[in-house]
């Protein structure tokens, strides 16, 4: 049966932390029939929600990896990925946006635009996903859906646009105005499941009337006919407004806004209707390949069932059925028994068992097309990497990863849990590119880095919880660095005789500053002071003494080494001599070429009411932090700075104290910076009593 | 050497003191001219200049996110700094980084009372003490008398320079080197009035002209030439 890609859609559902997405995603799978019982994300069931299926995710009342799951509505099948809302999980959020051809920007009807919601709207203009806003929690206290959409207008510079209006609000919310159909829609029966279509009640019509004219005033400049019905002044057809809605929602031009209450159970069926509606089909969307045969030509993808396959893997589980592997086809279909090319090394892969995810139950399929989300069994392969069918060699483009920001040091607890943290870290660092790890071979801890506290955190839980790795774990660390501010010039000979073959190796030369690059060696020796074969030692020295810097400990960048000069004896030099030689000789040199210690800066944008403006200027400038400017926007402020790292610990608490919760913070990586004179001992001085305890 | 370059050619250097040799610390001062002319390139050399000799200044931006304003002072100073020391850049980059704050308002909410307000958070917390203050993107043509007003009264209270631009039309403009009319009736407010205003066609220099200068430092009428490029004094 030939699949209608028209009746697919492949939606995220994205929003600040806590603004109801996990609930909403439950809701949505009771009402198309996936689950058969609405558990609560902190639930006195103990259960939790379905989409959290990590059990972290459960107790914590959080979403960290986002489900792919798949559920039908009125004939379309509908791909949902459960997106995370903390910060420190936003390559989550992205890779999801790769994959998806929509998305639901969810906001708390009190809350409103926060930051999280800021930088998640800034991911989907990137990846131009278009959007519809469903407003969240109309039953809380302090309900306010109008002011939101005006936030969605003013912070998010989004032409948002009400299609419903509420009816009651906070406890009275009894359902909502349908603008498009000018009916009352009610959400009766336990769960909400029956829905009951009414006439308008009458002290709501005159504000119905209002806001759909401004709805048909907004839709109209995307459809001409539409725009000629209303002039004509004649009845306007459903059909004729959500085309034209649709069309400015593709064009990433409008954002249809919807509200309810998905905890009460009250307009999450007309969100799903909007989904199908409002939200494009696969091949409503250009996706765009590097062909890796013509040098990485942008290729546009066809979402022909019939063309050599492209499909991107996007998100890889360790579960209880195995290895899991997300997959996203663009073109061709992907069939059980075939084999295809990853073309990241050009192996060729099997395909075993192909699912289709429902968060913690599949369902076996046969085959997937284009548009399809599923999710292959046992398969070999990184986050991000494209399969293709043998005949092609494409790429999908490459995400933006940004660099992690924090360490920590973890020891397993006994051997049992060495090997259980070496198979937990090899599987993280496959799923997720912003989290790393190494081994820190002087104190032989194991390092694991990421991109903030919590994100760490989760990892060692996960360790703890699917791996049964039990880790002890030391302070966070930063990533700091050495670098030389000058030349200096570098003569030292490494001589040893204490019988046996001798050592003999004398390395000349200097070493200055490099304004770019970590490391340039450079050999100027002429005359074959030093024979060609132990030019490469040389460098090897220099290479081993960037790894510890004498100032502190840290890695050294920024450096060129240049040798002009040395000596070699007949007998007694060799790669070994030579090799020790150069660090001899860098050891010289860089304590003549004025060594300074580096810290990570961070550029940290705060977001808060602005009569607390005050105090985050304060609690940032006690944080050693520049502050580069302030915005401020109707009744809130965002105040961006540099900050260093180190002093980044615990701000979150800090922060939360001083603004009564009501501020939040985002940070990112944004260049080294030398560590002030004024605290540079202090900061070693703490440095190597922490290393004399291990 | 590099950073005593900018100094001395800056286009400001000749409104530092008055013909005794005063400095003029206090001033309200308006630069007018035609889109695209220069204008914030202007404001961002009287900031630069400040900064440079160790002074805080705070560029307040209208209507512009503060990335943009940031894009403007590395524009300017990419051109002002190419062929210069990697190491004497990174000295005058840092000096302006840390005199430098940027606060933003929409075109809507710019008054005085919020700008005074967000000074204060700097200036009580000791965090920061500006002895400038440029204001861009504000439309001085449309804008209330009395808001005028009250920034001059905030000028006088913090005693401090404060420099605007504004933007002319070529419908508005005045002939030769009269201001606009629509600027008239609000002359009476600023110190000092400066001109920019492009050179013939094919000359590629911009002149800074004084229109009025109540300080005393230059004569009405006189004219700068500039580089368009890096907005220092010519030659």
């Amino acid at each position: 049966m030939k699949r209608d890609l028209d009746k697919v859609r492949n939606i995220g559902i994205s929003a600040h932390i806590d603004s109801g997405k996990t609930t909403l995603t439950e809701r949505i799978l009771f009402y198309t029939d996936k689950i058969h019982a609405i558990h609560e994300v902190r639930g006195k069931d103990g259960v939790g929600a379905t989409m959290d299926s990590m059990e972290l995710e459960k107790e914590r009342g959080i979403t960290i990896q986002s489900a792919a799951t798949y559920c039908s509505w009125k004939d379309y099948d509908i791909n949902i990925i459960d997106t995370p809302g903390h910060v420190d999980f936003t390559i989550e959020v992205e890779r999801a946006l790769r994959v998806l051809d929509g998305a639901v920007l969810i906001l708390c009807s009190v809350g409103g635009v926060q930051s999280q919601s800021i930088t998640v709207n800034r991911q989907m203009t990137r990846y131009k996903v278009p959007r519809i806003v469903f407003i969240n929690k109309c039953d809380r206290t302090g309900a306010n859906p109008a002011r939101v959409t005006e936030q969605l207008r003013d912070k998010l510079k989004l032409n948002a646009i009400p299609m419903q209006i509420p009816i009651g609000l906070e406890g009275d919310l009894a359902g909502v105005v349908d603008l498009v159909k000018m009916k009352a829609i009610y959400f009766e029966g336990d769960n909400g499941e029956n829905i009951r279509e009414d006439n308008i009640p009458a002290e709501l019509q005159d504000e119905a009337d209002e806001k759909r004219e401004e709805m048909l005033d907004a839709a109209s400049m995307f459809s001409d006919d539409l725009m000629e019905a209303i002039l004509d002044g004649g009845d306007v057809s459903e059909e004729l407004i959500m085309a034209a809605v649709r069309k400015g929602t593709l064009d990433l031009e409008m954002v249809p806004v919807f509200i309810g209450s998905a905890y009460k159970n009250k307009g999450v069926q007309s969100l799903l209707d909007a989904v199908l509606a409002y939200l494009p089909a696969p091949k409503d969307i250009e996706n765009i390949a590097l062909d890796l045969d013509k040098d990485e030509e942008e290729q546009v993808l066809g979402n022909d069932p019939e063309a050599p396959l492209v499909c991107l893997a996007f998100k890889l589980e360790d579960g209880r059925y195995g290895q899991l592997t997300y997959i996203r086809t663009y073109q061709g279909t992907l069939r059980k028994g075939d084999t295809v090319i990853n073309s990241r090394n050009g192996k060729k892969v099997k395909v075993g068992r192909l699912v289709r995810m429902h968060s913690n139950e599949m369902e076996e399929i046969e085959e997937a097309g284009p548009g399809d989300i599923v999710a292959l069994f046992g398969v070999d392969c990184a986050s991000g990497d494209t399969f293709t069918s043998a005949e092609i060699s494409m790429s999908m483009s490459s995400m933006h990863i940004p660099a992690p920001v924090i360490s920590l040091a973890i020891n397993p607890v006994d051997n049992k849990a060495q090997d259980n943290m070496s198979k937990a870290l090899n599987r993280f660092t496959k799923e997720d590119p912003t989290f790393r790890t190494f081994m820190d071979h002087e104190t032989g801890d194991t390092i694991i880095s990421g991109m903030g506290e919590l994100h760490l955190d989760v990892y060692i839980e996960r360790m703890k919880r699917e791996y049964n790795a039990e880790v002890e774990v030391g302070a966070p660390q930063v990533a700091y660095r050495e670098t030389i501010t000058r030349k200096a010039e570098f003569n030292y000979t490494h001589k040893k005789q204490t019988g046996g073959s001798g050592q003999f190796g004398r390395v000349g030369g200097y070493m200055e500053p490099l304004e770019e690059g970590e490391y340039e060696f450079v050999d100027k020796i002429v005359g074959g002071v030093i024979p060609r074969e132990f030019i490469s030692s040389c460098d090897k020295g220099f290479t081993a003494s960037l790894a510890k810097g004498s100032l502190a400990g840290f890695q050294v960048t920024g450096v060129r080494c240049v040798i002009n000069d040395g000596a070699a004896h007949s007998v007694d030099s060799s790669d070994v001599a030579f090799q020790l030689a150069a660090k001899g000789a860098f050891k010289e040199g860089y304590q003549k070429a004025g060594p300074v210690l580096m810290e990570p800066i961070m550029k940290v944008a705060v977001e808060g009411p602005s009569e607390f403006q005050g105090g985050i200027m304060g609690s940032i400038n006690q944080r050693r932090g520049m502050i580069i400017g302030t915005t401020e926007e109707n009744d809130y402020t965002v105040v961006e700075a540099d900050v260093p790292l180190s002093e980044m610990f615990g701000y979150s608490t800090v922060l939360r104290s001083l603004t009564q919760g009501k501020a939040e913070f985002t940070m990112e990586f944004a260049r080294y910076q030398p560590v002030p004179k004024s605290i540079v001992d202090d900061v070693i001085a703490e440095i190597k009593k922490r290393n004399e305890k291990k | 050497m590099l950073k005593q370059n900018l100094i001395t050619n800056n286009p400001l250097r000749v409104f530092k003191t008055d013909t005794k040799g005063n400095e003029i610390l206090q001033r309200m001062g308006l630069v007018v001219s035609r889109p695209g002319v220069g204008k914030t390139a202007i404001l961002v050399q009287i900031a630069l200049y400040n900064m440079l000799q160790g002074k805080q200044v705070v560029h307040v931006s209208i209507g512009q996110s503060i990335d943009k304003t940031k894009a403007w002072y590395d524009d300017i100073l990419k051109d002002v700094t190419s062929g210069a020391k990697a190491e004497e850049v990174e000295s005058v980059k840092y000096e302006i980084i840390r005199n430098r704050m940027i606060i933003t308002f929409n075109n809507s909410n710019f008054s005085r009372p919020k700008l005074e307000e967000r000074l204060n958070d700097l200036i009580k917390q000791d965090i920061f003490r500006p002895s400038c203050l440029v204001i861009d993107g504000l439309d001085i043509a449309a804008a209330d008398h009395q808001l005028l007003d009250d920034m001059r009264a905030l000028q006088k209270e913090m005693g401090i320079n404060i420099w605007f631009s504004a933007v002319s039309h070529r419908d508005e403009a005045g002939k030769g080197d009269n201001l606009p009319a629509v600027f008239k009736d609000k002359a009476d407010i600023f110190d000092t009035l400066l001109m920019l205003q492009p050179a013939d066609a094919g000359e590629g220099k911009i002149f800074l002209k004084t229109v009025k200068d109540d300080t005393g430092c230059v004569e009405p009428g006189k004219a700068m030439c500039l580089d368009p490029t890096t907005m220092l004094v010519w030659g």
